[in-house]
């Protein structure tokens, strides 16, 4: 068995934070999206992993296949588990899934709570203020409607 | 070599008139850890000593590593490694000197492993073992099973005694172990959010029986658990479902998926509030509830 010369970041995880193997599907994710785990490179085995992050082997498993299941890596039987070509592309479409339907349901929250459209993006405006864009974002322009 | 590390297969024992074990099947998956869970009294260890020759099945059979353990005794001692609380070895004075003694009788004693475990569990050479701790003795007793290269570790509630810090050291060094390819762990314990997070997979015993068994994220996702109001006094009867607890019309229910596939539950006698999700302890509270009490109905409560 060959290990894996992967340098995976993953941080302790605690139950308190959600199913473990989400945080693990997470958490690689996260690695695939920031380039720091790139197209091919083999993730580590399933027991070293475990044995890592202390977790049961059927958590690393689980949590394998699901990244599998959602393209973002592929296995070879005797190989190990690998990311693939286009894993980053489906991270990036998978989160901006997760961002768009969000947003469906906080612009339906505030339709519920009386909110206009008005109030609505100023409060987005707000929000965009407050968490400042990386520099590789395009700033928002233009004034208020 | 089976798929399977161990097998019990419709065992029976009878102490007395009191306390029955069986008939219980059971098999645990070779690569895993398995875990073994039970109130006190369950029969927990009544079964970890069966594998380790301290008592035999009345009737059935137990095969360890595709062994019989009516033949095969020396053959599965020689490749398990066994930890109980009842381990006593304060005959040989230090720790060092219960060391050199064990590890001459296995062909697969580690030395150099040895000496990590030493310092992982801070366990100290010159210390006499009558001064140590329960914890302290246990320590020494899982340094001892764990700097073998055995094929399969019987522990019987090894996290007695251990602090939150060497429960974290004993799980780490399972892990560790379980890196080396067909590896078995069987492991009985009442640290339920020790076992939710390590084990592969568990069984739930109560008064000598099988109540359970299952991957451990199946087994935690099977049982759901809802809140409801009771709406007409009539019992539920309904199998796979059982009340829990009930305060005045509000019932706590546990509800076997296996059995019950409707999600959401809808019974006429109620109104479903909310579905909390499980814990393993939580879960093993509601099952050991509704095997001991009447599943399915309301319970007589006195008035509150």
């Amino acid at each position: 068995m060959t290990d894996a010369p992967t340098n995976l970041h993953l941080g302790p995880l605690s139950p308190a934070s959600g199913p473990l193997y989400q945080q693990i599907v997470d958490g690689i994710k996260r690695e695939v999206l920031a380039d720091r785990l790139t197209a091919g490179s083999a993730l580590p085995s399933y027991r070293v992993l475990a044995e890592r992050l202390l977790v049961s082997l059927i958590t690393v498993k689980r949590a394998y296949e699901e990244l599998e299941r959602e393209g973002i890596t592929f296995s070879r039987q005797g190989l190990g588990t690998f990311v693939a070509a286009r894993g980053n592309d489906r991270t990036r479409a998978d989160r901006r899934a997760t961002a768009r339907s969000a947003l469906r349901s906080a612009t339906h929250a505030a339709r519920q709570a009386g909110v206009t459209d008005r109030e609505l993006i100023q409060m987005l405006r707000d929000e965009l203020k407050s968490q400042p864009a990386e520099s590789n974002h395009e700033p928002i322009r233009g004034s208020a409607p | 070599m089976s798929a399977s590390a161990i097998e019990f297969q419709d065992i029976h024992k009878r102490f007395g008139l009191a306390f029955s074990l069986g008939p219980l099947t059971l098999t645990v998956p070779r690569g895993s850890i398995y875990a073994l869970i039970g109130p006190n009294g369950a029969g927990k260890s009544t079964a970890l000593n069966m594998l380790m020759g301290m008592g035999e099945p009345a009737r059935g059979s137990i095969k360890v590593l595709d062994r019989d353990i009516r033949h095969d005794e020396v053959d599965i001692k020689r490749r398990t490694a066994y930890v109980s609380p009842d381990m006593d070895y304060r005959a040989w004075g230090t720790v060092g000197r219960a060391i050199d003694f064990v590890r001459g009788f296995y062909a697969d004693w580690d030395a150099a492993r040895c000496e990590e475990l030493q310092f992982a569990f801070d366990v100290h050479r010159d210390v006499r073992v009558d001064a140590l701790s329960f914890g302290g003795r246990m320590k020494l007793a899982l340094v001892l099973a764990l700097s073998r290269d055995a094929e399969l570790l019987v522990l019987d509630e090894p996290t007695l005694g251990l602090d939150a810090i060497a429960r974290r050291q004993l799980f780490t060094e399972l892990l560790k172990f379980m890196t080396r390819d067909g590896r078995t762990i069987l492991i009985s314990s009442h640290q339920l959010a020790d076992l939710e997070r390590f084990a592969d997979h568990a069984a739930i015993v109560n008064q000598g029986k099988l109540l359970t068994s299952g991957r451990m994220d199946k087994l935690v996702e099977r049982y759901r658990q809802f809140d409801a109001r009771v709406l007409r006094d009539t019992p539920l009867g309904v199998p796979g479902v059982s009340v829990i607890d009930r305060q005045g019309d509000r019932v706590r229910l546990l509800v076997d998926g296996d059995v019950v596939s409707a999600s959401p539950l809808e019974m006429p006698q109620i109104e479903v509030l909310a579905q909390v999700p499980f814990t393993l302890e939580e879960l093993f509270l509601a099952l050991i509830t509704s095997a001991n009490g009447r599943s399915g109905w309301w319970p007589h409560m006195s008035a509150a």
